[in-house]
């Protein structure tokens, strides 16, 4: 498996879960924002969206900048491609998995491998 | 629609569904073939029912890694379902169904591993992990533009 660290990859797929959460990272995506910015986009309280944003700064997604009165948020893509990897490593593990147990599998029983009809 | 991320893999092998089916709950075949990429050799501890755990230690050049789990259902020799947990997989289990469908000649094995990083959030189905992938799609197309 891969060298990767995901102490935070539950806290990357709690953020995940959630369609606010995905639409916060969305418009952060698009540019750096104030945070009034990002909850004036959302039919729910101000308060809301803040707790929603505390979550993904806990999961390292958003960085928040302050300066004066004003908030800065910020979309950082790490934990992301972190938890992107997931899939990747285990496809190909899965993958080398399943062609060893071929090899296993067909060489411990020879006949059943020139059955095959394709 | 996916909330977590998950894997799924298949292949087609010239054996009998009960041959592939028992190599996944033998200790000695599982020895042979649970063999990560640069692992030496890989120590197997298993209780093969329902309920009962199973310890596979891939011992690499770079140390020793413990996958653990414990076994969900065991069909034979059609479907098992077990539990994962790697220090690669996050911290909490994960969950692997192989299924073995006969096919003439052979049969086709379907491997699918989700992830399940916490009991909140596979209750949270609210949504996609591949708006998520999408989003990074996005972001790394931003960065290259940017760069």
């Amino acid at each position: 498996m891969g060298e990767y660290r995901n102490a935070g990859l539950d806290a990357v797929f709690g953020a995940a879960a959630d369609s606010t959460r995905r639409a916060i990272l969305t418009r952060l995506a698009a540019s750096d924002a104030r945070v009034t910015e990002i909850a004036a986009g959302f039919p729910i309280s101000l308060n809301s969206v803040s707790k929603h944003i505390r979550m993904l700064e806990r999961a390292g997604l958003v960085r928040r900048e302050i300066v004066g009165r004003d908030h800065y948020l910020s979309l950082n893509a790490r934990p992301l491609a972190e938890a992107a990897d997931w899939i990747t490593e285990y496809r190909r593990f899965w993958t080398g998995k399943l062609a060893a147990l071929e090899d296993f599998v067909t060489q411990k029983h020879p006949t059943t491998g020139k059955r095959k009809k394709r | 629609m996916n909330t977590v991320p998950t894997v799924t893999v298949r292949r087609e092998i010239a054996a009998p569904a009960a041959v592939l089916f028992d190599a996944w709950l033998d200790a000695a075949s599982l020895t042979v073939w649970m063999l990560p990429g640069d692992t030496q050799r890989t120590g197997i501890k298993l209780d093969p029912r329902v309920g009962g755990a199973f310890e596979f230690v891939m011992h690499t050049p770079k140390g020793s890694i413990p996958h653990t789990g414990t076994y969900r259902e065991i069909t034979r020799p059609r479907r098992l379902v077990f539990t994962w947990n790697s220090p690669y997989a996050g911290q909490t289990d994960s969950l692997v169904t192989v299924e073995f469908r006969a096919l003439r000649g052979g049969t086709e094995i379907v491997l699918t591993h989700e992830g399940l990083p916490s009991a909140e959030m596979a209750a949270a189905h609210n949504g996609g992990w591949s708006d998520i992938v999408a989003l990074l799609a996005a972001t790394q197309e931003k960065a290259r533009a940017a760069g």
